[in-house]
């Protein structure tokens, strides 16, 4: 063992351990490290990308005949039936987004403002309704929401309406339920960005003569426009994908891209079309994503 | 000045109240959902009706009493448990990988470990169920598996990546200087100093499998899990059981995730408040 460490110290000089000596100098010279990659590669590769690239590829073909064709596209975009669920999903991803940013903007605004106990009480409300299950923030809506939920029942004791009003199974059930599984998406972001603000900049403004609703909105918000952007653009991209909520509340009226693929290939088999409209679904979150990540950098 | 500094301070506060009106109504909105739920699963009637007339434990009961019920808990633990432990391993190793490697494509090859993460399950679902019905393994129980594995694995390369870029790279050369073996170096030396990260890592990837619905609904065929089958029931009829098992999962994910992050503590993972200085 002595003998052996003292060959090759004086074989390469610098490296005082024979072990060390044959890892170190292949590190430098040619790439190394695929091995440690590979074994996740290789399921990666069997269970996401392949499936994907099938998918892309079976979007091109005749389902009967296995000819290639841009049929599938064709009927997606003439169809009364499909063409309409795309409009809705996008619809309701704005509405969605727009409903976030108006109400998450003001509680991650109020936060910043807040004493330290404060924020770690309301950041904690925002990551536990994270981490609670989809189907439990779904589920309680009906609760909230039904003819005989608490809503209704309050509204009829004042007197505010005489039938219950109907929050369920529409869009604005679907938009309700929604807007509250993906806030959180925005509050965090958002108030990490906020807290990036340098709070000097508030101090130079009001020693300059600036009003705090001067500051807010000829520094502040510019400031943390980016930032609000970004957020805006990946509740867009969660909202186009949704399938719970809308098939919890929205009992199968308000269905969305989602519920369509769902009906697509598990009640009518027509795996062909499915294809297409999930490669449709995809460019569009892809898409925006590139969006998502150019603002980010701005940030 | 300080009856000065009092007084612009309540106008302060005044000038405040319809902002933290608005933050306090949008917190109960997002805590809603929970406050309603808990307890309700506490509730001793046959409807949904909020507040519950009265306490029992009966929902409660019925969850554990019902083998169906109890089957889908089984599933959902053990292909919680096998999934995010295969995702701890390979996504550790491909975490060291992208990190310490130098072969190139790095940057590319992490996007496509985590893009699972960004992508709708439902495109994923619908690529797998065509995918494995074409070859046949559709309902196949570890095929299922594997697709939670890949699910679950973004988010132990994303925390791995962290922790390993913040381990001083210096520590792993000097035991290679020693002559410990590339292996002996990640087994003796990184992973007991990472262990904390790879437990929050393992927790979270749980909690995403046990948790996922979408995929689950779509290539598992007859088996069941605890998310499957409250689907399920919640698309047929409104089932007070469920309320129990809401409640169960509640503090199950909130556990797991306190948990998580206090292991991961420091890392960055979790977003730091700081206070504004006044």
């Amino acid at each position: 063992m002595t003998n052996q460490t003292q060959t090759s110290r004086t074989a390469s000089g610098r490296y005082p351990a024979g072990a060390a000596r044959a890892v170190r100098p292949a590190a430098r010279r040619q790439p190394s490290g695929f091995v440690w990659v590979l074994p996740l590669l290789l399921l990666v590769g069997f269970v996401f990308n392949l499936p994907l690239l099938m998918t892309a590829a079976s979007s091109l073909l005749d389902q009967k005949t296995g000819a290639v064709t841009v049929a599938n596209f064709q009927e997606v975009a003439a169809s009364k039936v499909y063409l309409p669920v795309v409009w809705r999903t996008i619809r309701i991803a704005l509405v969605v987004s727009f409903a976030c940013a108006l109400i998450g903007y003001p509680l991650a605004y109020w936060m910043t403002g807040l004493s330290r106990r404060g924020q770690t009480v309301a950041l904690a409300i925002i990551v536990t309704s994270f981490w609670v299950s989809i189907l439990v923030r779904t589920y309680a809506w009906i609760v909230v929401l039904g003819n005989s939920g608490i809503v209704n029942r309050f509204l009829m004791s004042t007197g505010l309406t005489e039938k219950p009003v109907e929050f369920l199974y529409n869009e604005l059930g679907v938009a309700i339920g929604m807007i509250n599984v993906l806030l959180p998406f925005m509050l965090l972001p958002l108030f990490a960005a906020m807290l990036q603000v340098d709070p000097r900049l508030r101090q130079i403004a009001y020693t300059m003569g600036a009003s705090s609703f001067q500051f807010f909105w000829r520094v502040f918000f510019p400031l943390t426009l980016p930032a609000l952007g970004a957020t805006f653009i990946l509740i867009s991209i969660l909202s186009l994908g949704f399938y719970i909520t809308p098939a919890i509340l929205g009992g199968g009226k308000v269905p969305l891209i989602a519920n369509m693929l769902d009906i697509l290939i598990n009640q009518f088999p027509r795996w062909n079309l499915a294809a297409a409209i999930s490669l449709v679904l995809l460019v569009l979150t892809v898409g925006l994503f590139v969006a998502y990540q150019r603002l980010r950098r701005v940030e | 000045m300080n009856a000065h500094l009092a007084a612009s301070r309540r106008r302060e506060r005044l000038r405040r109240l319809p902002l933290a009106t608005v933050g306090i109504l949008v917190l109960l909105f997002l805590a809603l959902p929970i406050i309603v739920v808990v307890p309700m699963s506490f509730s001793s009637a046959e409807s949904l009706r909020f507040p519950p007339p009265g306490l029992s434990l009966r929902w409660y009961e019925a969850f554990f009493s019902d083998p169906l019920w109890l089957e889908a808990a089984l599933n959902s633990l053990i292909i919680g448990v096998s999934s995010s432990t295969l995702a701890l391993g390979l996504g550790t190793l491909a975490a060291y990988g992208i990190v310490r490697g130098t072969f190139r494509g790095r940057g590319a090859l992490e996007t496509n470990f985590i893009s699972p993460m960004i992508l709708p399950p439902v495109i994923i679902a619908v690529a797998l169920y065509i995918f494995y019905a074409r070859i046949g393994i559709l309902g196949n129980y570890l095929a299922l598996i594997a697709a939670h594995v890949v699910i679950a694995a973004p988010y132990v390369v994303l925390l791995m990546t962290l922790a390993i870029r913040s381990f001083d790279v210096r520590v792993e050369q000097v035991a290679l200087t020693l002559g410990a073996s590339r292996w002996q170096m990640m087994t003796r030396i990184l992973m007991p100093n990472l262990l904390p990260n790879a437990a929050a890592a393992w927790l979270f990837a749980f909690v995403i499998s046990f948790d996922e619905v979408v995929v689950t609904l779509f290539v598992s065929g007859t088996h069941l899990t605890i998310p499957k089958r409250m689907f399920n029931q919640l698309v047929l009829q409104i089932n007070p059981t469920i309320t129990a098992i809401a409640t169960i999962l509640i503090g199950f994910s909130l556990v797991a995730v306190a948990l998580a992050a206090w292991l991961n503590r420091g890392s960055g993972f979790v977003p730091k408040a700081e206070g504004e200085g006044h």
